[in-house]
This record gives structure tokens, C-alpha cells and sequence, in this order.
């Protein structure tokens, strides 16, 4: 996983920021071993990898085309030809699932990058600078944050208009991105708040680094761990937070397949079809939950106060 | 205290303000227009420079809004394209629906989270803590329409509609309509599923930020001391620690209010339930500008309010918070 150097940066950062910490062996290998010693962090990390298989490899691994209807066989009952059974159109629901999970996790993770790339510069120049930049950064910041998240996501959605396929999905990102990346900006502030203080700024100012290198080779490096595990847990938010967009009809389109969507296609079902508005919410739940797992647990590894 | 109550009061204004006007100015950027909500697809353009003239669309955003505004301090809130009826008339059918929706699922947030985070901080680190985080871990990762759905599932589908899937029946006393039946066990049967659907992700949160405050506060030295001298368990617990242990989840609940508005419309989208939520999103989708604004107001100052109220919980927790 990739996940693992920037791990190590981020400890690299911490022990950076205690320079009196007195340890043999290095914080890379040290939090290396706390996240292998995490056996349910590890859960989390396999889950979320075999996620990413599935949706790389969703157009093999689907039995059928998740999109392709068959009138002859709408509804059945899982069998050996349909594990999952079949929607009202006649469509596989494990090749649908199979597919739904590019939504999910492109969505998640799309956007948790967006609201970062945005929200990490402001943060740092609201923080390092302060004054009126802070103050202006900061106040239109609140104002993302004063909206209840969902309505807010909602009304964007709507603004967009919501379509099929990529752009579609490109809509949806943006309007997730949006709302959280206030977040990022708040996080990376509070942090850059107390290491601007340190004797090692101070010591790169006195040598005369310019302002751009001091932020993004001093400043930021030292605030990489608590940016890692809220990027990690944010996925799994924007997960949910695009499920509930389809549900509420609001995300990407039909015949793009979202697990949001046919949970919300089939609950119409639920007393003849029970079973079929279960699979996309245990698909969403299991996903939801590999990223919280390995959050939590790169949490823990990254920061052993917090635990 | 009462000066403080007051000027807090007074801030109100601005924030709803602001959040008002960003809906007014969001809602307007919004392409297409309610005229298609009005006449539907087939209109000729006189008809809709008509609609717009009636219901001042013709005018710059800034003018509708303070025109907005004036006709809102006088009381009209204005009318509903989608039902004809005058939005503060909606506004006050559906808002008991949705504020016993909300205020129900924190009280089943609270009643799982407090005993759980009681548990788990006392007895950490055995299996007893481990199923109480591990549940929590489960419910933080289940939305809530799906924990809904799941309650549909056992509730209505197996159990064969012990409980009613959809609709709702009001409390007696909270209907504002002149012709509606109250009652109390159709109430219940009707709210508990959408509120344990909106409550357990709650419950799953607070439980994990109780037990990790709770941890910290059982190893002060006034906990200690409590011991010391000699108090029984339940008292030291639920006395000296809960009480500060409760602080910080205080502030986390205030801040999740804004969730359970969002997650209001979630809930009664999928019970069908006739609330805020449902009137909100209707409205956002249908352009129905009048109501979208009813919801943005209510919305804005329920949340206002609660946020005042959280911040005057802190003096009841904790006597030396004072506000001057």
C-alpha cells in the first residue's frame, strides 16, 4: 500500500518536531510495528485492498454486464446463474456490486484528494501568516462548516445537475470536495499555529529560507500525521456521504451502477425482494468500515497518545 | 448569565442572516427556473414573464432577497409553489415530526453511548470493552439509511410489519392541523424505527468519545482522592467522573446536530415520513424558492439554537464554566 512511506514521512515528522526523543530504532520502522502489531487495523487495510482489486478489475470479475437488462429474469432468487440474485430490470446484482464499487471508491477518494490540495495551502497560509489572510481564509471556511454537511453536498448537487458516467462522477467529487475542504483547512491551520513557534523555524528564518520553503519543507512535513488518518477516516465519510447523494436520487446517474442508487432502486422491493436492498447496503457498510478500521489504526501507529 | 443569553440572542441574527442569503443566492444559480415547477412543459413565454412578474423573479437577487426579508419580519414567510400553501404554515405541521425525530434519536444516542463508554473505561482492555468498541467501531460505518433498511428488514419484512414502514401519526397535543388524530402507541410505533435508524451512528460515536474521556478522567488525581475517602464505586463514577467525562461529548453532540439535519432528510426520504427533511429536499429539487427558504430559516436557527444550548449545558456540567 502506498500508504506506508507517507507513513513514514509523517513519523519522520514527529520525531522531527520532539527533537529530544531518544529512540534506537527508526519512527518509520517504529510505527510500521505498532500498525502490523494492529490486527484489527490490519482487517481494515485488507479489506480496503481487496476493494481496490474489485474495482480495477470489476469488467473481469463481473459475471455479467452490470447494466445490460434481461426481461426474462427479473427478480430471482440467488442461484448458481445469479449469486445475488436480480433487480426488477433482470440485471445480475453481484455484477452490478462488482461495478458499483469503482463509484465508491473513485468518489472517495477523488474527492478526499481534491478537498486536501485545496484545503491544506489554505490552511497553511491562514495559519503562517495570519493577520487579515487568516481572518478572510478562516471566516469563509466557518461558513462551509455552518451548513449541515448532507444539505449542503444536496444543494451543490443540484446546482450541478446531476448526469451519468464520468462527468457525472466528476460532479459528484467536487460537490463532496467542497464541503470538506474547510476541514483540511482548519486541521493544517491549528497545526501550523504551534510549529511556527518552534526554535527550528526560527532558526530557518534566522538563516534566511524563504517563505514557500520553510512552509513546504518544514512547516507541512511536521503536520503530515493528523492530515494522513483524517484523509484515511474522510474516505470512508465521502463513501457515505456519496451513498447518501444516490440515495436521495442526487448522485451519479443511471445507467452508471452505484450502490446508493439501487439500494434506494430496490427498498421500493423490499417486502417481495428482501434480499435485494441488503447487498448494496453491506457493500457500502463493509467498505465504510475497511477504511475506518485502517484510520483508526493509523491513528493509533502514527500517534500512540491518542490511544 | 442573562446578559450573556442576550447578546448570544443577538448574534443569532447575522448567522441566519448569512446562511439565508447564501441559500438565496445558491438557490438562484441554479439553472432552469420554478416557472417549469408552475406551469409544467408546455407554457408560452408571455405566461412565464407572467409568473415571473407575480412572484418578482424579474427583480436583481438583492432586491428579491431584502424584499424576502421585509415581507418575513411582518410574518409571511411567503407562499409554496409546490403545495399553494403559505411556507410558515408547512413549516409548522412538519417541524414536530422532525425535531421528536431528532430529539428522540439523541436520547437513543445517549442511552446506548453512556452505559457502553460506562463499560468499556472500566473495564478496559477486557472482552466486555472490546465488544463495546468493536459494536461502536460497527455502528460509525453504518449510514443511516442502510441501518434503516436493516430495521425495515427484521421489523417490517420478517417480522411482518410489526412495525409500519411508512407514514406517521402525531403525538396528541403537537398536531397544529384542526382535523388530525393523535396517538400516543401510534406514535411510537411509527417514530421508533426512523429514530433508532438516525440515533445509532450517534450512539456509536459518542460511546467512543465518552470511553476515551472517560478513560482520562478515572486516572485524575480527584478520582483518587474520591476512592481515598472512601465513596462507593457508583458515585465516584457516575458523580466525579461521568460528569466531567461528559464535557467534551457535550460540545461533539451540539456539533452533530447539523448531521442529524442532514440525516432527517435521509431518514424520513426513506420512511416517507412527513417532516422537514422530506419538505426541505422536495423543495431544493422541485426550485420551489419560498419553501427552500422556509427550510434554510428553520434549519439555521434550530441549529443556532441548539448550539446556544450546548454551550449553556458546560455550566451544568461543570460550575466553574461561568458565562458574564
Amino acid at each position: 500500500m502506498s500508504t506506508v512511506p507517507d507513513a513514514g514521512v509523517a513519523a519522520v515528522g514527529a520525531l522531527e518536531a520532539q527533537s529530544r526523543s531518544t529512540t534506537s530504532e527508526s519512527p518509520l520502522a517504529l510505527a510500521l510495528r505498532r500498525l502490523r502489531k494492529n490486527k484489527t487495523a490490519l482487517v481494515g487495510a485488507a479489506i480496503a485492498a481487496i476493494l481496490v482489486v474489485v474495482a480495477i478489475f470489476a469488467d473481469v470479475l463481473a459475471p455479467q454486464s452490470p447494466i445490460a437488462s434481461d426481461q426474462r429474469h427479473t427478480f430471482e432468487t440467488p442461484s448458481r446463474a445469479y449469486p445475488l440474485g436480480t433487480d426488477q430490470l433482470g440485471r445480475d446484482m453481484l455484477s452490478r456490486i462488482v461495478h458499483g464499487s469503482r463509484i465508491s471508491l473513485a468518489v472517495g477518494v477523488a474527492s478526499v484528494l481534491l478537498a486536501l490540495f485545496v484545503g491544506v495551502p489554505f490552511g497553511l497560509i491562514a495559519g503562517f501568516y495570519g493577520g487579515r489572510i487568516d481572518t478572510v481564509i478562516m471566516r469563509v471556511m466557518d461558513l462551509i462548516l455552518a451548513f449541515p454537511i448532507y444539505l449542503l453536498a444536496i444543494i451543490l448537487m443540484v446546482i450541478f445537475t446531476p448526469t451519468a458516467g464520468l462527468i457525472g462522477t466528476i460532479k459528484v467529487v467536487g460537490a463532496i470536495a467542497i464541503v470538506r475542504i474547510p476541514i483540511y483547512a482548519r486541521l493544517v491551520r491549528g497545526s501550523v499555529l504551534s510549529i511556527k513557534e518552534k526554535e527550528y523555524i526560527e532558526a530557518c528564518r534566522a538563516l534566511g529560507v524563504r517563505d514557500p520553503s520553510i512552509l513546504f519543507h518544514h512547516v507541512l512535513p511536521n503536520s503530515l500525521a493528523p492530515i494522513i488518518v483524517t484523509t484515511t477516516l474522510g474516505i470512508a465519510t465521502s463513501i457515505i456521504v456519496e451513498a447518501t447523494l444516490s440515495f436521495l436520487g442526487l448522485g451519479t446517474q443511471p445507467p452508471t451502477p452505484s450502490w446508493g442508487w439501487d439500494l434506494k432502486a430496490n427498498v421500493a422491493f423490499i417486502h417481495q425482494n428482501p434480499w435485494l436492498s441488503l447487498f448494496p447496503g453491506l457493500a457500502i457498510f463493509v467498505t465504510v468500515l475497511g477504511f475506518n478500521l485502517f484510520g483508526d489504526g493509523l491513528r493509533d501507529a502514527l500517534d500512540p497518545r491518542m490511544k | 448569565m442573562r446578559t450573556y443569553v442576550l447578546r448570544r440572542l443577538i448574534e443569532i441574527v447575522p448567522t441566519i442572516l448569512m446562511i439565508t442569503f447564501v441559500v438565496f443566492v445558491m438557490m438562484r444559480s441554479i439553472p432552469g427556473d420554478p416557472v417549469v415547477a408552475l406551469l409544467g412543459d408546455a407554457y408560452t413565454e408571455e405566461d412565464a414573464v407572467k409568473v415571473r412578474t407575480e412572484y418578482g423573479l424579474d427583480k436583481p437577487i438583492l432586491v428579491q432577497y431584502v424584499i424576502w426579508l421585509g415581507k418575513l419580519v411582518q410574518g409571511d414567510w411567503g407562499t409554496s409553489i409546490l403545495s399553494g400553501r403559505p411556507v410558515l404554515k408547512d413549516v409548522m405541521v412538519r417541524f414536530p415530526v422532525t425535531l421528536e425525530l431528532i430529539v428522540l434519536s439523541m436520547a437513543v444516542a445517549l442511552a446506548i453511548a453512556i452505559p457502553a463508554a460506562i463499560i468499556g473505561a472500566l473495564r478496559q482492555n477486557t472482552w466486555a470493552d472490546y465488544s463495546a468498541t468493536s459494536i461502536a467501531m460497527i455502528g460509525v460505518s453504518i449510514p443511516e439509511f442502510f441501518a434503516g433498511v436493516l430495521l425495515l428488514l427484521i421489523f417490517s419484512v420478517a417480522m411482518h410489519g410489526t412495525l409500519p414502514s411508512s407514514g406517521w401519526i402525531y403525538l396528541p397535543g403537537t398536531c397544529p392541523m384542526l382535523v388530525c388524530i393523535g396517538s400516543v402507541w401510534g406514535n411510537a410505533m411509527h417514530v421508533l424505527m426512523p429514530a433508532i435508524a438516525l440515533g445509532i451512528g450517534r450512539a456509536a460515536l459518542l460511546t467512543r468519545l465518552l470511553r476515551a474521556s472517560m478513560l482520562e478522567v478515572i486516572r485524575t488525581e480527584y478520582v483518587t482522592t474520591a476512592r481515598a475517602k472512601g465513596l462507593a464505586e457508583r458515585p465516584v463514577v457516575l458523580k466525579h467522573a461521568l460528569k466531567n467525562a461528559l464535557i467534551p461529548t457535550v460540545t461533539v453532540m451540539g456539533l452533530q446536530v447539523g448531521f442529524l439535519i442532514g440525516g432527517a432528510i435521509v431518514v424520513e426520504t426513506l420512511f416517507a415520513m412527513p417532516g422537514l427533511g422530506t419538505f426541505g429536499i422536495d423543495a431544493i429539487i422541485a426550485r420551489d424558492y419560498q419553501q427552500v427558504q422556509g427550510f434554510a430559516l428553520i434549519t439555521a436557527f434550530a441549529f443556532v439554537m441548539i448550539n446556544l444550548i450546548v454551550d449553556l449545558t458546560y455550566s451544568v456540567l461543570d460550575p466553574r464554566i461561568r458565562y458574564a
